[in-house]
């Protein structure tokens, strides 16, 4: 591209990287190790070839799927750690080459294994719980029996023994006299264990079902039981329910399934319940020997995936971004190799040339890769080299839209000019230090900061660390200029200017004092706080300096864009955009700057609004008290023609100069020169040359007369936008002055020490709260303001695309 | 001291600062010229507010007036 001439060489920075479009041609055996190479390297962004076709028409669409699944089970692994609670050891980089097919099937078996050992546990675990259960209904259920018995033989000494010895209490109650089997009615049992919050409603609905003719005991279970079905612990009640028939046993069981009881039985015999209890316990506590064996063994195995799990993560993502990579390439299945285009940095060619060897030398193939820069008019995308210093003002620039390649980054001036306007809006060398402190604590902790991972906030604000050292650094100074400590003044570089009239300083505060010395070598005389008349002086102070400043910050826009046309070679924008916009802007601004200079230097009283109004509503009027300068009528006379004449020349001659521009290629371009017969050549020359007979006049004209409004109009407004600059100093300085005077010397006035203390926390609450975090966001957004506006609507276009080239570090950031 | 001893001394600091820079971070003639750029660009915002705040109070048109009770 265009050469910046021979003045100087290229600034770093100023311009993006000059790309080229690339097109490499690999043999399918080198082609894996190629992108892999290629991806280390992360300077190259590869195009999709086969954007026509769906994702599953692609040719490693199945090693897709196998990275897929490999991932899943990496899930799986990873779900299963957090579960046991172990947390997998973080190492980032790829020790030893693991082979991916090996991997696959270890990562299978390990799967296999654990979804075994998982669902024994699981089984084992319901065994035990259901074992507890039995061993509780034993208990409970044996001790209404025995309750029973031991009242049916008090009862029975009572009464006497009126039976005969035939009976006793163990008979059962109705025995098989009958011999008619339909008589016969069976009484029986059902025991188990239902959760406690149903109970009553079980209770209610046995009685009603069977018409009151069931006897249900019910007995609570102290501590919650851990149910078998569910898994989790509930409370539970033992019941036993005692019922007569058939059609009564049914209608019970049914119950007690809707109810989600589980039903033990168990016989009558009390020795035979003694007996059942002790083989219980016996096999509970050989359950609980199985089940921790085989949570031990489980534990292990997770330990063991967990200490790989970080090395086999990474190379499951590596080989998925390849594939991606190589899905994108266009297949030559008669020469048998892959064919890759792509964008990358002038200066990156050899580094790709030694990967393509590399990859043939390791993969042993018998041709190499072939590397070739395609020519085309496509436009490149913007690639900035940046380092951790850059890289934080070029995303604010970015932020705004990304340069249109090789245009002027304004990220170059933005470096220094951001911090120092927002210093203007914030000067206060007590607040800048405290600034500089905060900052210095996260530029010491800066290794460990960057590894690991903060909070949403923390993140965004350590992120711009370095803008918020150069903030500080210029705060300290424009606190120094504008005199301000916490708002006190101090007298640092020489006595103050002002003294009193007379020895007894009786009209101090009616006429005021008077300057006996030269003026205060370096910033705002000290005399001035807390003056009754310094608000009119200091406003008057701030916003010429903010009309000065933007004046200066837009003229540096516009010579960035005649910066712009040489490098374009664009002659009709340096003669029909760039001169007329200097002239206009600077016969009517730079005049008005040039009026408060003299103004300054000569002590006169002129009235600037009035000179500015006048020179347009009547210039050859007589200026009368308002003459700064000898010829001051002529020389406005003059500036106001030549800012009538610029409008016109920014609007007119560009169209027609365009149109006739045209015009010659069209007239020139029947002769078209000799292309190569590669495809995606030939569909480009066809694009330009359709896109070269579109122009439009209308639309030219309309888009000329617009830019030309935007900048008549915005000359005007962009300047007064400036005016936030003395806005925002001027709240500062007066919240600061609130805080010092109407908390801290107003509890120091008090001589108490408890309102001292307590006037000191409110004063360092608001300090922090007020100016140093709100009033640094809002001076940072409103310089943000004027840069991505008043100075960037001067020159940049700003619709260029990003750089984003195949890097597994890029990639892996992007998933974090 | 005046406006223009001032302005000189503003000068040596640039000068000064751009050649530390140039001896501290030599790294080669594309990115020298970047620093060269930052530094004159930070010299003359710098100098531009000091230069427009002395000038104001060269010649003052209003001067200061105690309030009561100072």
């Amino acid at each position: 591209m265009a050469e910046n001439g021979g003045c100087c060489p290229p600034m770093d920075l100023f311009r993006s990287e000059p790309m080229h479009l690339v097109q490499l041609i690999l043999p399918i055996e080198s082609a894996h190790l190629a992108v892999a190479y290629l991806g280390d390297l992360g300077l190259l962004q590869f195009k999709d070839l086969n954007s026509d076709k769906s994702p599953f028409q692609r040719t490693y669409a199945t090693q897709i799927k196998r990275c897929g699944e490999m991932a899943r089970k990496l899930r799986f692994f990873r779900d299963q750690m957090l579960k046991a609670g172990l947390t997998p050891e973080t190492r980032s980089a790829l020790e030893d080459d693991l082979d991916v097919d090996s991997l696959e099937v270890k990562l299978g078996e390990l799967e296999a294994e654990l979804i075994e050992l998982n669902a024994n546990s699981n089984k084992l675990q319901r065994g035990y719980s259901e074992l507890v259960e039995f061993k509780l209904v034993l208990h409970k259920a044996g001790e209404f029996f025995q309750s029973a018995l031991t009242n049916a033989e008090a009862r029975q000494r009572e009464i006497g023994s009126t039976q005969t010895g035939e009976e006793s209490l163990e008979t059962p109650l109705l025995e098989e006299q009958t011999t008619d089997q339909s008589k016969q009615v069976k009484l029986g049992f059902i025991s188990g264990l239902v959760p406690k919050a149903k109970s009553m409603s079980f209770e209610r609905i046995l009685f009603r079902a069977t018409r009151g003719n069931v006897y249900l005991k019910q007995a609570v279970v102290e501590h919650p039981v851990t149910d078998p079905v569910s898994g989790e612990k509930v409370e539970k009640n033992v019941f036993a329910v005692f019922f007569s028939g058939e059609k009564a046993k049914n209608k019970i069981l049914k119950i007690c399934e809707a109810f989600g009881a589980n039903r033990y039985s168990f016989s009558e015999d009390i020795s035979k319940q003694a007996q059942m209890i002790t083989e219980v316990s016996g096999r509970i506590a050989e359950l609980k020997t199985t089940i921790d064996i085989g949570s031990l063994q489980r534990e292990k195995l997770l330990q063991t995936i967990g200490e790989d799990y970080e090395q086999w993560n990474i190379l499951v993502r590596r080989e998925k971004s390849i594939y991606h990579t190589l899905n994108m390439l266009s297949i030559d299945v008669t020469k048998k190799c892959l064919v890759a285009e792509g964008w990358s940095p002038i200066f990156a060619t050899k580094q790709i040339q030694d990967a393509l060897q590399r990859a043939t030398l390791d993969s042993n193939s018998q041709v190499g890769g072939i590397f070739r820069v395609l020519h085309t008019k496509e436009s490149p995308p913007t690639y900035f080299k940046t380092n951790k210093f850059t890289s934080s003002f070029q995303e604010i620039v970015d932020a705004y839209g990304i340069a249109k390649y090789q245009e002027a980054n304004p990220g170059v001036y933005t470096i220094v000019t951001f911090p120092f306007l927002f210093a203007v809006m914030f000067g206060d060398w007590g607040h800048g230090i405290c600034i500089l402190l905060a900052t210095l604590y996260f530029l010491a902790m800066e290794k460990k900061f960057s590894s690991k991972k903060l909070g949403d906030i923390m993140e965004m604000t350590f992120g711009g660390r370095y803008v918020i050292l150069m903030m500080s650094l210029f705060s300290i100074y424009t606190g120094l200029i504008y005199n301000e400590f916490f708002s006190v003044p101090f007298e640092l570089f020489a006595p103050s200017a002002y003294a009193c009239r007379d020895p007894s300083c009786g009209d101090s505060t009616t006429m005021g004092l008077i300057k006996v010395r030269d003026t205060y070598p370096f910033g705002v005389d000290p005399a001035w706080h807390g003056s009754r008349s310094e608000l009119p002086y200091l406003n008057s102070l701030k916003m010429k300096m903010s009309i000065l400043l933007g004046v200066a910050q837009m003229n540096l826009g516009i010579i960035l864009s005649f910066f712009n046309a040489k490098f374009f070679r664009s002659a009709v924008n340096i003669w029909c955009q760039f001169i007329p916009q200097i002239i206009f802007l600077n016969s009517l601004f730079g005049y008005l700057s040039v009026l408060i200079i003299i103004k300054w230097c000569t002590g006169s009283k002129a009235d600037l609004y009035h000179v500015m109004i006048y020179m347009f509503l009547g210039p050859t009027d007589d200026l009368g008290e308002n003459q700064l300068f000898s010829g001051q009528k002529t020389t406005q006379l003059v500036l106001l023609l030549l800012a009538f004449v610029s409008v016109p020349w920014m609007l007119l001659p560009k169209p027609f100069i365009l149109k006739a521009q045209h015009n010659d290629r069209q007239s020139g371009q029947s002769y078209i020169p000799l292309q190569d017969t590669d495809e995606s050549l030939q569909s480009e020359t066809a694009h330009d040359s359709h896109a070269h007979a579109e122009f439009e006049f209308s639309e030219v004209f309309v888009h000329q007369l617009i830019h030309t409004i935007e900048f008549v109009l915005g000359a005007v407004s962009n300047t007064a936008s400036y005016l936030r600059l003395w806005a925002l100093s001027l709240a500062h300085s007066e919240l600061s002055t609130v805080f010092y005077e109407k908390v801290l010397i107003l509890a120091w006035g008090y001589n108490n020490i408890f309102i001292l203390i307590i006037g000191i926390i409110v004063f360092v609450c608001a300090t922090v709260g007020v100016l140093l975090v709100m009033e640094t966001l809002s001076a940072f957004l409103h310089a943000l303001r004027l840069h991505w506006v008043e100075f960037q609507n001067k020159f940049y276009e700003g619709d260029g695309y990003k750089f984003y080239p195949f890097s597994f570090k890029l990639a892996s950031e992007e998933e974090e | 001291m005046g406006f223009s001893v001032t302005t000189l001394i503003f000068a040596m600091v640039g000068l000064i600062a751009s050649l530390s820079t140039r001896i501290c971070f030599n790294k080669g003639p594309s990115a020298n010229l970047l620093h060269l750029t930052l530094v004159m660009t930070a010299t003359v915002c710098c100098w531009m507010m000091w230069a427009i705040v002395y000038l104001a109070q060269m010649n003052p048109l209003i001067v200061p007036i105690l309030s009561e009770g100072e």
